[in-house]
């Protein structure tokens, strides 16, 4: 008997763990699923949303194009029971900003004389090589840890940006901790990004 | 001892449920916080074209088949490379011709498009059944875009979930010139208009990403040469000013504004580099292969 509930155990366990590794496969389409729709009919399901496999407490971030001229809605849903109850969520704009880099180089050189031949004497030659760099910085357009933890956002764009939508996941809640530390930690998230034309409104 | 057993099924199936006395709190977190990883898993998306020639639709009237690369023209490219790019560069062609209401090209581009897929291994993002689907649509403009941009759309997933990096670097690539292309070709047909020359000017910002996006596969000697020229036209974007100036008042939908405003002068000397820049890699990399001198790869 000892051994027959030994096999069955151990194929429970290959068919959880298969389950769980197809379940991350299919993490790519959570959103078609999972995420509700706006009810507001003139949103356009985006081509950018996308469903990821996220790690508890470990950053994630989907990079979008965002275009002037469209709003635009972005709600992101999640597997509460691996990641918990709410996600910190983040709309950063990545900007590309040039930076002057270098300086004065001091060099010490022969002094030549009149026929180009050193006269035995240096003198300190300094000179300026600049060149322009580039830096990526990030700037936090909103974070719904100052928003009521909302799991979506509506906004219009004036200009075409590059933002990251980037969640953490804090993992269940320490009752529940012992899925997580079993080696579940990795839970679907879906982000459902809707767009539209920005429509003029009033008179 | 039924009892018994009956409310310990009672106690397991509420403890299982969340019972009342199992407060979900979850632990606090912030992003950028000391419990947050180093560096964060970054996932890249490319907007699909029909959004930007929605936009650019509005302001430049009909569309114009002679823009788009000769669809005979798709039996010819045989190393990887080019079947890439120019499936990046037909599968825009087609979302242009579907976004524009060309219903010939559309059939004819949907065609082109699925046997370039099918050279790749992207079986199943363009079908026989979404053709016939396509084909009963032909008078039916919306249709037709939704089911080109499916197709693309299908395309897109289907080198992400295999994995296809380098493959899809190039296909985006080639999206991204096609696009370029036609908005110029768009501009020159219909007339120079600043909105239009706006919209070129913008696309700064999706070359930079799609250059992030091809990062990862700089060094793949398929990818490498192609990043290098994309590059040398961020360079001449980079001679563009941009001035950041905070959004004054509410956006006309009454929706919240996200982030600044941004101007950029694109001058008529920084517009005619980046279309000479644009025309010279789309004229190298849509140019037919010679199948006798060329090992496919």
């Amino acid at each position: 008997m000892k051994p027959m509930t030994t096999s069955f155990l151990s194929a429970a366990l290959v068919l959880l763990s298969v389950s769980i590794a197809h379940a991350q496969d299919d993490c790519a389409e959570y959103y078609k699923f999972n995420c509700e729709r706006s009810t507001d009919a003139r949103f356009h399901v985006n081509g950018q949303s996308r469903g990821a496999s996220v790690k508890v407490g470990e950053e994630t971030e989907l990079n979008i194009i965002v275009y002037r001229g469209q709003d635009y809605r972005i709600s992101i849903c999640h597997d509460e029971k691996v990641l918990g109850g709410q996600l910190a969520i983040r709309l950063v704009e990545k900007i590309r900003v040039p930076r002057a880099e270098g300086g004065t180089v001091t060099t010490t050189e022969d002094v030549l004389d009149e026929n180009g031949k050193p006269t035995g004497t240096t003198q300190e030659v300094r000179t300026t090589d600049r060149k322009q760099v580039y830096d990526e910085i990030e700037k936090v357009l909103w974070d719904n840890t100052a928003n009521d933890m909302a799991s979506e956002i509506e906004f219009s764009c004036t200009a075409t940006k590059r933002i990251a939508v980037e969640v953490n996941a804090p993992g269940p809640a320490e009752e529940k901790k012992k899925r997580t530390e079993a080696g579940m930690d990795i839970g679907c998230v879906g982000i459902l990004i809707e767009h539209m034309p920005t429509p003029d409104l009033g008179f | 001892m039924k009892s018994r057993i009956l409310y310990l099924s009672l106690c397991s199936a509420l403890a299982a449920c969340g019972g009342a006395d199992t407060v979900d709190k979850a632990p606090a977190l912030v992003i950028g916080g000391e419990d947050a990883g180093a560096s964060p898993a970054s996932l890249y998306q490319m907007p699909t074209p029909n959004e930007l020639f929605s936009l650019v639709k509005e302001m430049a009237g009909e569309g114009h088949k002679r823009m788009l690369n000769p669809s005979s023209n798709a039996d010819r490219y045989v190393t990887l490379r080019a079947r890439a790019f120019n499936f990046g560069v037909y599968s825009t062609d087609l979302v242009y011709a579907s976004c524009f209401k060309l219903n010939v090209e559309v059939a004819r581009y949907y065609l082109t498009t699925k046997k370039l897929a099918e050279s790749l291994g992207i079986t199943g993002a363009f079908t026989d059944n979404d053709f016939v689907r396509l084909e009963g649509n032909l008078t039916r403009g919306d249709s037709l875009e939704v089911i080109s941009n499916d197709g693309y759309m299908a395309a897109y997933a289907k080198l992400q979930e295999e994995a296809m990096g380098p493959t899809l670097a190039i296909v985006l690539a080639g999206g991204w010139v096609e696009s370029m292309h036609l908005v110029m070709r768009q501009i020159e047909a219909f007339g120079k208009n600043e909105a239009l020359m706006t919209r070129v000017a913008e696309q700064k910002v999706t070359l930079e990403h799609l250059l992030l996006l091809m990062g990862a596969y700089e060094s793949d000697p398929e990818v490498a040469g192609l990043y290098k020229e994309l590059v040398t036209i961020r360079d001449i974007y980079d001679q563009v000013n941009v001035k950041r100036v905070a959004h004054e008042g509410a956006s006309t939908s009454g929706r919240m504004v996200l982030g600044d405003d941004i101007q950029m002068d694109l001058t008529a000397e920084k517009y005619n580099e980046l279309v000479q820049a644009v025309d010279r890699l789309r004229a190298a990399w849509t140019a037919v292969e010679d199948k006798t001198n060329v090992s496919a790869s």
